[in-house]
């Protein structure tokens, strides 16, 4: 089936279309109120969202098959065939339809109808561990996570990608991420899927009084896919999302994101960072709202792209929706090339020009990079980040980056 | 004598304005020359023809290094060469680690001379001791390239930069400007070692206080885009009685 029929059916029709449970009355209300986008919606103008709906879809299987993993949650095909062996981790496979009321985004609903259960997992103790996502299938994919923090709990997930076919077709996921009181979250995503995959992710972040969030984005590719999610504040609450792209060929990538205090003295703050070769399209769609409740706010917002090419564009649009007087807020966006003054200056110095720009924009990654606090995931970002940069300039960059001289020598 | 720097009716324009109007300047082997001359004269854009910067444009006339028409010359392979411009205005890198840069330009230089690239340990004992010479704070090496160093701290990693690449013909654009009593002193005896007989020093600038610690063989006056008068060190006394407007072109 295609899933623009959906638009025209009843809620009834549409559980019935996707076979899906009957509790599940109000996701079917929601997405039939919000409707599935279209190219003219105005978050998804700059992607193209069509080809990713319009084609023709079987219902997703997800699925459990688990064997016990040191440190990772295997996820392959839409099936967990892995689950971290961790004390206060754990991990079930059930049915799940207590979602967010106000997500802004109909994908989001859609995923959950299409998903008969969820991946829950539940952090009862500090823990560290990874979430990895294989694909290798040549069809629709798609389910869902659910991760819930305890109170006064510490977590930190990484998230990666891992592909091994030749053809997928989409994968359409997310998380819905609760975070009870005093506890935190670190939520790194890590995704250089280079080959046909088109991964779009639906979050949701619950924030409860006190709670703290730290969610950073990685996206190196030459294809297309988004950030899409939406995050709510209770009482100092404290999120802080950074996101970086580097873009090559025609992907289009970016962050479509709603951030919303919803009680007083919550503090947000994105920072979003792109990179853009070729014919690559960046997105950065993002609001923060403030709503009369969240008296004392801070709240922050920031773009800034590099286009490294003419043809590379970036869509940039921050917003702060506020409904008070006394907050602290700001927002910005910058579009540009490379700064020639420190250009010259590195060059002024008998650094080649390849080098120097190499070091410029390795020192607009690395502001992002280095958020992260973890020294191996850090090494593994930044050393992904040079892969997916010299991946597309190999001839230029023979004497400086010894993967590539490695890669040309084997021919 | 052999001459290092020959500037021969050498114009050059910023965006639309011509700057240099037919400037000519000759420099000598091992020896201090220093231009002087008032704000808006041109010394900065005369700094920057000779390293090749983008902002200026040069129209007409030729600049020789070591006899070489180096004018449509890239801005690296002047500074493998041998020319560095100590900037009036150094630019701040967020990102760029200060020691990993000057390790980078070390070692680029070093390869182009076909020597071979110093270790890190060799490395960081030459930067540190002579960081330390220049009264350069330790962290500062660490930090990102500029950033938030104040004018005098920017000054004395340029005047380290200097000292690590071992130029031929250094150019230094109001070192002074920025620096207490004590940095000037400190920034001073370090160029001062530099001299070796050989290289060649061009001291800009629009006040004669470092020419009291970096003393020049040769004073050029610099007014409205050419070379109005050039004399002995006496010229400074003459210079600071008098100022600039006594000095027309011949
Ligand atoms: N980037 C620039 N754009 C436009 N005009 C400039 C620029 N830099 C310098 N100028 C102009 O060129 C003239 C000479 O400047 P400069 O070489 O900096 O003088 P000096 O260093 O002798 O004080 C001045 O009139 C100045 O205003
Ligand atoms: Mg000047």
């Amino acid at each position: 089936m295609k899933l623009e029929i959906l638009n025209a059916m009843s809620e009834q029709e549409i559980i019935e279309a996707l076979g899906t449970r009957k509790e599940k009355i109000e996701i079917a209300r929601k997405l039939k109120e919000l409707k599935l986008p279209h190219k003219k919606s105005e978050k998804y103008r700059y992607y193209d969202i069509e080809s990713f709906l319009h084609k023709e879809i079987t219902l997703p299987k997800s699925g459990f098959e688990a064997k016990e993993h040191k440190n990772a949650l295997i996820i392959e095909n839409a099936k967990v065939i892995a689950i971290p062996k961790q004390e206060g981790v754990e991990v079930t496979f059930k049915e799940f339809s207590d979602v967010a009321s106000n997500h802004f985004d109909s994908l989001y609903y859609l995923s959950h109808l299409l998903n008969q259960k969820a991946i829950v997992i539940r952090i009862s103790k500090d823990s560290n561990f990874e979430i990895k996502h294989i694909v290798s299938s040549n069809e629709f994919l798609s389910y869902r996570i659910v991760l819930f923090v305890d109170s006064n709990v510490k977590a930190k997930v990484y998230e990666s990608f891992e592909y091994c076919g030749d053809n997928l077709d989409r994968l359409l996921y997310g998380i819905d991420a609760i975070i009870a009181r005093d506890a935190s979250l670190d939520f790194i995503k890590n995704q250089t899927l280079n080959f046909s995959v088109e991964p779009i992710a639906t979050n949701y972040f619950k924030l409860d009084s006190n709670a703290t969030c730290n969610f950073l984005t990685f996206d190196f590719t030459s294809k297309s896919g988004l950030n899409i999610f939406k995050a709510e504040l209770k009482e100092h609450a404290h999120f802080d999302a950074t996101h970086l792209i580097y873009g090559t060929n025609s992907a289009k990538i970016g962050t479509i994101s709603e951030i919303e205090h919803t009680e007083k003295s919550a503090k947000s703050n994105q920072d979003a960072r792109a990179i853009l070769n070729e014919k690559a399209r960046g997105i950065f769609d993002a609001l923060i709202r403030v709503t009369k409740e969240g008296i004392y706010a801070s709240a922050h917002q920031n773009s800034k792209a590099i286009l490294l090419n003419s043809g590379a564009y970036m869509a940039s649009k921050p917003q702060l929706e506020i409904y008070i007087d006394d907050l602290e807020a700001s927002h910005g966006s910058t579009t540009g090339q490379l700064d020639k003054t420190q250009l010259f200056y590195l060059r002024s110095r008998g650094i080649n020009e390849v080098e120097a720009r190499k070091m410029l924009i390795l020192a607009f990654a690395n502001s992002a990079i280095s958020k992260i606090e973890d020294e191996t995931i850090f090494n593994r970002v930044q050393i992904d980040f040079e892969k997916a940069y010299y991946g597309d300039t190999k001839l230029d960059c023979i004497k400086t980056c010894h993967e590539c001289e490695e890669n040309i020598l084997k021919g | 004598m052999s001459k290092i720097l020959e500037i021969k009716n050498l114009k050059a324009k910023i965006g639309n304005k011509e700057i240099l109007k037919g400037l000519n300047l000759d420099l000598e082997e091992g020896k201090v020359h220093a231009i002087m001359g008032p704000n808006g004269a041109g010394k900065s854009t005369l700094s920057k023809a000779i390293v090749g910067h983008f902002d200026v444009e040069v129209t007409d006339g030729e600049i020789l290094y070591k006899g070489k028409n180096i004018v449509d010359w890239e801005p690296e392979e002047r500074a493998l060469e041998g020319i560095f411009l100590s900037f009036q205005h150094p630019v701040e890198i967020p990102g760029v680690n200060n020691a990993y840069f000057l390790r980078t330009a070390v070692n680029a230089k070093r390869k182009h001379e076909g020597k071979e690239e110093l270790n890190a340990a060799e490395f960081l004992r030459k930067m540190r001791s002579l960081a330390n010479e220049l009264g350069l704070k330790p962290e500062l090496l660490n930090r990102s390239l500029n950033e938030g160093f104040s004018g005098g701290e920017k000054k004395r990693n340029e005047v380290l930069q200097m000292m690590m690449l071992e130029p031929n013909l250094v150019i230094l654009d109001e070192i002074d400007s920025g620096l207490d009593i004590d940095a000037l002193r400190a920034v001073s005896e370090g160029i001062n070692k530099m001299k070796d007989g050989k290289r060649s020093f061009l001291v800009i600038t629009h006040y004669s206080r470092i020419l009291d610690y970096i003393k020049p063989d040769y004073i050029h006056v610099l007014k409205d885009g050419k070379i109005v008068k050039t004399a002995g060190a006496e010229l400074v006394k003459e210079l600071e009685e008098k100022g600039y407007s006594e000095f027309e072109e011949k």
